[in-house]
């Protein structure tokens, strides 16, 4: 397939640390639309503030780089008014579940026919590392200098008490993060992929994973997939029931 | 052919808005303007939606606006201020939509039933960074419907939020009033979402691309955008002036607490910008034939800081908080004021 008709190649090379996992999604997302026949004539990309928020930008299709936080109804706005436009919406942990969270769960009650990807670093990753609503109990970062000390944000869960789409992947496992984003792209309504993903520079580095390559290793061996289940373990991936 | 009917303000607004061809509405519920709200959710020809909050409301106006709709919200004070960001980013975009702020009194919660003009510097100066928005702010019903289509239309062709300007008083103010069919209306100059190879982004741009450290592009983009701002603004820069050979005092008032002041035409010369911002340069000539100027306002002082400057000299500032708009305290004040300096 020709990747860069979907890609806005005079931008490239594009922000992120070598090793970020913003990219494989960037590209999972290409291969997806081009699947469905999805074009710069019948798709708009939207994201919010953040790394992962600079995903919109690199494609060819018209795109939105959203405030902090308010990628979701902006979306909203957009999809609302022209129904016939896929809307594809990738951005972060902390723009989707933090800031943006009451957006979220509202989208998902309204069943907005959105496509959501989230991008989950467990971090605040372009303002440098600070802890993020998804970063796990005890986790250090450097605004948790003993550890994490609250729950994460429980995405799956605000996701599904809508009744919306929900499936989770890693960049680790490309296929099935593929079959995740098929099954989300042609879902009707509100539709959200969470999509573990790596950030060596702000996040694993501290954490003791040397390279980007350890951090996919770790999703290899952390993650068990179990499609069709109706609720995903913390250690499970998959497009639930 | 026009049709006569009697109306509330925030009805005339949504009125206005239909005329003005509003395809999309979004929007929170507020004291005293949820009856824009309301009334348009009836109103088979508009998509109009209740939001979870403002912040989602005025985000949902610019992925409307950019998709190709004409697109409006109303609030008043509380909701206007969480819009702040959303506006920041429509005037980035270059993002055309209509802000309705219904004033009530505040700070915070305030008095959410009664009137004010506490917002009048919010509406310029609320978002962080340079930006110059219009602003309009009438002072009837008939003018509320008519500065609606004039806020959709100088938004059109600013390609910028605009802000119409009401109160709690106008907003639930009936009147009879003209409703003019076949309006002039603008059209949208950019294609809507759906063309392919755009970035719409609120970091400094050239050429569609982010340029997020470059001090030169910034000031160009500024510049650019003053300039583009003053220019569809002097369109509209409609004001009220009643002229007064005899008063050596000249009254700067508008909306609601305009409509006192008016009854005093015979001791003062009265000037009413309907345009707030851009402000009126015409105004600084008006004000060198009389001796003082006051600016009366339900606040503590804030348009008077915007007439000083216009002037380049001080003006009495007389504000009349509190909300209760009462006639023969404004009559008094002003004797007061006028004659104690
Ligand atoms: C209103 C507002 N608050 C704070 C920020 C600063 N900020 C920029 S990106 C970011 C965090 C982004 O984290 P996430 O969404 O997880 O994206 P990542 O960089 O990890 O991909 C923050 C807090 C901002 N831009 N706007
Ligand atoms: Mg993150």
């Amino acid at each position: 397939m020709d990747y860069d008709s979907f890609l806005r190649t005079d931008r490239l090379p594009t922000s992120w640390c070598a090793g970020c996992g913003n990219g494989t999604v960037l590209r999972a997302i290409i291969e997806a639309a081009h699947r469905l026949g999805w074009d710069a004539s019948n798709t708009v990309a939207v994201s919010g503030i953040g790394c992962s928020g600079r995903t919109a930008g690199y494609f060819s299709f018209d795109s939105i780089h959203a405030v902090h936080g308010r990628a979701v109804p902006v979306a909203e706005g957009i999809k609302l008014h022209r129904p016939e436009l896929n809307v594809i919406l990738v951005s972060g942990d902390g723009d989707l579940c933090g800031i943006g969270g009451n957006h979220l769960l509202h989208a998902a009650r309204r069943d907005t026919n959105l496509n959501v990807v989230l991008v989950d670093n467990e971090i605040y990753g372009m303002t440098g590392g600070q802890t993020a609503p998804t970063t796990p109990l005890g986790t250090k970062t450097i605004t948790a200098p003993d550890g994490a000390w609250e729950k994460p944000f429980n995405v799956q869960g605000v996701i599904k008490a809508h009744g919306a789409f929900y499936a989770r992947s890693t960049t680790w496992h490309v296929r099935h993060l593929a079959k995740c984003l098929d099954a989300a792209f042609r879902h009707p309504g509100f539709a959200f992929v969470d999509a573990k993903s790596q950030c060596t520079s702000n996040y694993g580095r501290r954490l003791g994973y040397r390279t980007a390559y350890d951090m996919l290793e770790h999703f290899k061996t952390a993650y068990r997939i179990n499609d069709g289940a109706q609720t995903l373990a913390d250690d499970e991936i998959g497009i639930t029931a | 052919m026009a049709q006569k009917r009697l109306m509330q303000g925030n009805e005339a607004v949504a009125e206005g808005a239909i005329a003005a061809g509003m395809t999309f509405f979004a929007g929170y519920p507020i004291t005293p303007a949820s009856e824009v709200l309301q009334y348009l959710v009836r109103r088979p020809e508009v998509r109009a939606i209740q939001f979870e909050d403002e912040i989602s409301s005025v985000c949902a106006l610019v992925g409307a606006s950019l998709a190709g709709a004409k697109a409006m919200t109303a609030t008043s004070g509380p909701g206007f201020s969480l819009m702040q960001e959303g506006i920041g980013l429509g005037h980035m975009m270059e993002t055309p939509f209509v802000i309705v702020d219904v004033q009530r009194v505040g700070p915070s919660t305030g008095m959410p039933t009664l009137p004010a003009q506490g917002d009048v510097m919010q509406a310029a100066y609320g978002s962080h960074g340079d930006y110059f928005p219009i602003v309009f702010y009438p002072n009837s019903v008939q003018e509320l419907y008519e500065y609606t289509i004039h806020a959709f239309n100088a938004a059109e062709e600013s390609q910028s939020p605009v802000i119409l300007l009401s109160d709690g008083y106008l907003g639930h103010l009936y009147e009879t009033i003209e409703m003019k069919r076949n309006a002039r209306l603008r059209k949208r100059k950019r294609p809507p979402l759906g063309v392919g190879g755009r970035h719409f982004t609120g970091l400094t741009s050239v050429d569609n691309t982010p340029t997020p450290q470059n001090p030169e592009a910034h000031r160009r983009m500024i510049a650019r955008l003053q300039a583009k701002q003053r220019k569809v603004g002097a369109r509209y820069a409609h004001y009220e002036y009643i002229s007064n050979r005899k008063a050596d005092t000249l009254v700067v008032c508008f909306g609601s607490l305009s409509r006192a002041v008016m009854p005093l035409a015979d001791r003062y010369a009265i000037f009413r910008p309907i345009l707030l911002y851009p402000p009126i340069e015409e105004f600084s000539e008006i004000a060198k034939r009389y001796k003082k100027v006051v600016v009366v306002e339900m606040n503590a002082g804030q348009y008077v800081r915007v007439v000083q400057r216009l002037m380049r000299r001080t003006a009495l500032s007389l504000p009349m908080i509190g909300g209760d708009l009462d006639v023969l305290r404004l009559e008094e004040r002003l004797k007061w004021i006028t004659t104690a300096s």
